[in-house]
């Protein structure tokens, strides 16, 4: 009785603070809330011809959530925020299965009214070559039916544009100048990628930082720096890693004859080594990368034309990371077969399941996924990598893009043959309500990516012909307000041969396993959403992901997911 | 002013399409070489078909594949059945890792005879062989002790208790591991741990003046070499060295005022064993255990006057059995042999 007096009079005091603090506006709630239940089942072809008996092909699952953060302004220069989670998976009782974390904290503010500073918890980018999560693994054109489950993976990893989170310390200041220069904006970060264990695992820290120098509105000027190194002493072994990025890039907007001109480069050098350790390579390389881009508003048009250089034993752990970690184990039937081998990842896996992705940069080089990214899996930022690409972009009610990259390597790989890389992407997305007169959305997407991969030497074996055809198709018919029939397709054929490289921990490449493929993917899926608002929605959909390994060298299967789903924001 | 800026752009362009490195090097091992059949592409050979090991000539084995290999040498003793094994991975035998001076993996040690040489490569099923003939055997570098090859030197003595079955004899036969003559060590002291010794003394060699052995002051750099045979099927033998240091180079040695040194083998394996122990590394034995040397606490080799050998086993064990040979001193490190 009197803890209930006790909670009683709290509870009190606490609605009493908030309605006071909310009156000076000083307290503030964000956050978002979800709640998700799946019914799944798994069909498995397995390559013996005898059923697989081993794998439960059902299950089902679930959780509701609530992120509460609060934001809390002390003063006007100084803004916190805490946000807790509680998760409540379902089937817990009496507790078990409920968690509750804290998922974000920073303080932030303004010293003197002139230096910007944030602790805790940041979300950073510099530019594409130093620190910059390129999500080079998405798919282009997601239909919006898939685009919802990519979004929780979004919230749930802090993916904000390009950026990473970390922890640590951000501040920034600007300077303006009456003459000759606009003004120089001053950025630094020092952050932890890894805690030491004091024994074998060194603390590990990223410090890095840019200077701006803003000449006037059609001309800039930056210098960039990024550095991941190990804290000498926090562990016996006085063996410390460093990879050290430095850049400068430029930017000049203009118009040209009433068209809008940009230029844009960037130019810079890693630097990746091991203090004491004998065996270790010191890595050393530079990059450059320039477009020209120019936009015709009168035609909705912009035009862009760049040159990529990044050389072989270029490494930068700020923006070679991958968001996705394919050794990472999705949620769902991770093994299956009767031999309970470990499942490939499928469309299914890469576009909805969370536990796949990272939250923060890996130190190590993480490794790719042909049947996903062959030519650029790091990205821009993709070493041993020289070329060309153009883009042409259609901004209207219609919106359509168009890209071409052509590329080589700089150095072979097992031989001095090079290969060859080509991306063709092609995207639109059509409103189709606008031309066929309707009152509601009907909105069409469709999207194709074509890659192909190749190499012709001397030696036949040296050979390779890789292609990856991507094809998406998405539909969004608002049927009644606010209630919409979504529906969406995305096919990834993948076929062909290459060698894909073992590497060691120095990233140094040790063996080619060669690789045979002929496989293809599916994923379909249809759904009902009703949107309460624009942050609030509730949806229910069945998807289906289809694996085939044509040369059945994996068991093929069969993916099925019921899903409800709402989400909101607040 | 713009059209300048663009112009520099596209030149820029050049000249960084222009800085390319152009390598003739690639990343990671060759794919020929991983993904094709092998292939010998130069045959097994070696670069003389006889040897002067005596006078420093070394044996280079060559040979070149398609592809990297795990491979393995064995050179072969025709009279001895001395084996040398030489491994390696790669896609060329040649001076940098099939190289052959003369040494030994397996005892015997070789002798002056014909010699086969055999190569085996890993999933591979031909074998290649070469013949080599060896003109003179390679010559041991350090301070010889004894070999046995003339018997028991006269500056040595022995003492071997009166048990049963007593032998303390040179022997000449083909399991010599080094020239053809070696100690047996074998008897039945049902009383006694100790079956027989000899005392190395300093005086033995040279002109017979030497109060101590001609050996390097370091302790670190001074490495006590012999090779012991373990008799299968018989009862464990302790092989004790005893190293009695003239701190005060009276010609004579104190029990009580100066240092001895002792290392103890004990018997436990079958066939010939190189035992090699850095000088500095001994440590002085008492009933076997650690104790306080009872001169200066210094090793020092320079001041060593006798190296006592005892055949030492359990009395209620009975008969015990073993065998030295090539008992040597060398310098900066163990013997090769």
């Amino acid at each position: 009785m009197p803890n209930k007096n006790y909670i009683l009079l709290l509870t009190l005091l606490l609605v009493g603070q908030l309605s006071f603090a909310q009156n000076k506006r000083k307290v503030s709630f964000v956050g978002g809330a979800r709640s998700v239940m799946s019914n799944n089942q798994l069909g498995v072809a397995d390559t013996s011809g005898i059923a697989d008996t081993a794998t439960a092909k059902r299950n089902s699952g679930g959780y509701a959530l609530i992120d509460l953060g609060v934001n809390i302004r002390p003063n006007e220069n100084t803004e916190i925020l805490g946000m807790f989670r509680i998760r409540n998976d379902f089937g817990g009782f009496w507790g078990a299965g409920v968690s509750f974390d804290v998922r974000q904290l920073y303080i932030k503010g303004i010293v003197a009214n002139a230096l910007r500073y944030q602790l805790g918890d940041l979300n950073l980018k510099q530019t594409p070559f130093t620190l910059y999560n390129h999500h080079a693994d998405n798919v282009d054109s997601l239909p919006t039916i898939f685009r919802l489950q990519r979004n929780i993976v979004d919230y749930e990893k802090f993916y904000m544009d390009n950026t990473w989170r970390m922890q640590g310390a951000n501040v920034d200041f600007g300077l303006t100048f009456k003459d000759y220069i606009q003004e120089v904006n001053f950025t630094g970060f020092l952050t932890r990628l890894n805690a030491t264990n004091f024994t074998s695992v060194p603390e590990r820290l990223m410090a890095g930082g840019s200077v701006e120098l803003k000449q006037s509105q059609h001309f800039k000027i930056g210098y960039n720096v990024n550095s991941v190194f190990d804290v000498l002493g926090t562990i016996p072994d006085s063996n410390t890693f460093n990879n050290s990025v430095h850049s400068l890039d430029a930017q000049f907007v203009t118009t040209v004859g009433g068209q809008q001109l940009e230029v844009k480069a960037e130019l810079g050098n890693s630097h990746y080594s091991y203090r004491l350790d004998t065996l270790a390579p010191t890595l050393q390389d530079y990059f450059a990368h320039a477009y020209a881009s120019i936009g015709l508003p009168k035609y909705h048009l912009r035009a862009r034309l760049g040159y990529l250089n990044v050389g072989p034993e270029y490494r930068s752990i700020g923006a070679q990371s991958k968001d996705i970690d394919y050794n990472a184990q999705p949620f769902y039937y991770e093994r299956y077969t009767n031999t309970q081998g470990i499942r490939p990842l499928g469309l299914l896996d890469v576009i909805a399941s969370d536990q796949l992705y990272n939250r923060t940069l890996s130190s190590r080089l993480m490794p790719a996924n042909n049947l996903f990214n062959n030519a650029m899996p790091y990205g821009l930022a993709t070493f041993n990598r020289l070329g060309a690409y153009g883009e042409v972009s259609y901004q209207k009610d219609i919106q359509a893009t168009v890209s071409y990259h052509s590329l080589r390597e700089i150095k072979g790989q097992g031989t001095l043959a090079l290969r060859n890389f080509s991306i063709l992407r092609a995207n639109v997305t059509a409103p189709l309500h606008n031309y066929l007169d309707l009152k509601n959305t009907f909105e069409i997407q469709l999207g194709g990516k074509l890659e192909n991969v190749n190499r012709s030497s001397v030696d036949i074996v040296d050979n390779l012909d890789f292609n990856n055809r991507q094809l998406t198709a998405g539909v969004r018919l608002e049927v009644f307000k606010d209630f919409d029939i979504l529906g969406g397709l995305v096919l990834n054929n993948t076929k062909g041969n290459d060698f894909i490289a073992d590497r060691n921990t120095y990233t140094e490449v040790t063996f080619f396993n060669e690789q045979q493929y002929d496989i293809r993917q599916q994923l379909q899926g249809a759904g009902i959403r009703y949107n309460f608002s624009p942050k609030v929605y509730l949806l229910g959909m069945y998807q289906q992901g289809v694996f085939t390994d044509v040369r059945k060298q994996q068991a093929d299967y069969t993916f099925n997911q019921f899903n409800i789903i709402y989400n909101m924001l607040f | 002013m713009k059209y300048t800026t663009i112009i520099l752009f596209f030149l820029s362009l050049s000249v960084l399409s222009s800085c390319t490195k152009n390598t003739d090097e690639f990343d990671g091992p060759s794919i020929k070489e991983l993904y094709s059949d092998f292939k010998v592409l130069e045959n097994f050979g070696a670069n003389r078909d006889s040897v002067d090991f005596a006078n420093g000539e070394t044996v280079v084995f060559t040979a070149a594949f398609n592809k990297t290999v795990d491979w393995t040498l064995t050179i072969t003793g025709n009279q001895s059945g001395a084996v040398k094994i030489i491994t390696g991975t790669s896609r060329k035998l040649d001076a940098s890792n099939a190289s052959w001076n003369g040494t030994v993996t397996m005892f015997p040690m070789f002798k002056e005879e014909n010699c086969t040489a055999q190569l085996t490569i890993d999933q591979v099923t031909d074998t290649f062989t070469v013949s080599e003939k060896i003109i003179s055997r390679r010559k041991l570098d350090g301070f010889i002790i004894a070999d046995f090859e003339t018997g028991l030197l006269p500056g040595w003595t022995k003492f071997i208790q009166s048990g049963a079955n007593m032998d303390f004899q040179v022997k000449t036969d083909s399991i010599a591991p080094e020239g053809n003559s070696y100690l047996n060590m074998a008897g039945t002291v049902n009383w006694d741990y100790l079956i027989g010794l000899i005392d190395f003394k300093a005086t033995a060699y040279g002109s017979g003046t030497n109060i101590v052995f001609p050996l390097n002051a370091n302790p670190d750099a001074v490495y006590f070499n012999c090779l012991i045979y373990g008799m299968p099927n018989t009862n464990t033998s302790l092989v004790l060295f005893q190293f009695t240091e003239d701190e005060n180079e009276d010609g004579t040695f104190n029990a009580n005022t100066e240092d001895q040194y002792d290392y103890q083998a004990t018997v436990d394996w079958v066939g010939w064993k190189l035992i090699s122990i850095k000088y500095s590394d001994m440590t002085s034995l008492v009933n076997g255990q650690p104790a306080t040397p009872k001169g200066n606490g210094l090793h020092e080799p320079n001041k060593l006057r006798q190296i006592s050998m005892l055949l030492l086993a359990n009395p209620s064990m009975g008969f015990a059995s073993s065998k030295l040979d090539l008992v040597i001193f060398t310098e900066n490190g163990p013997l090769t042999p």
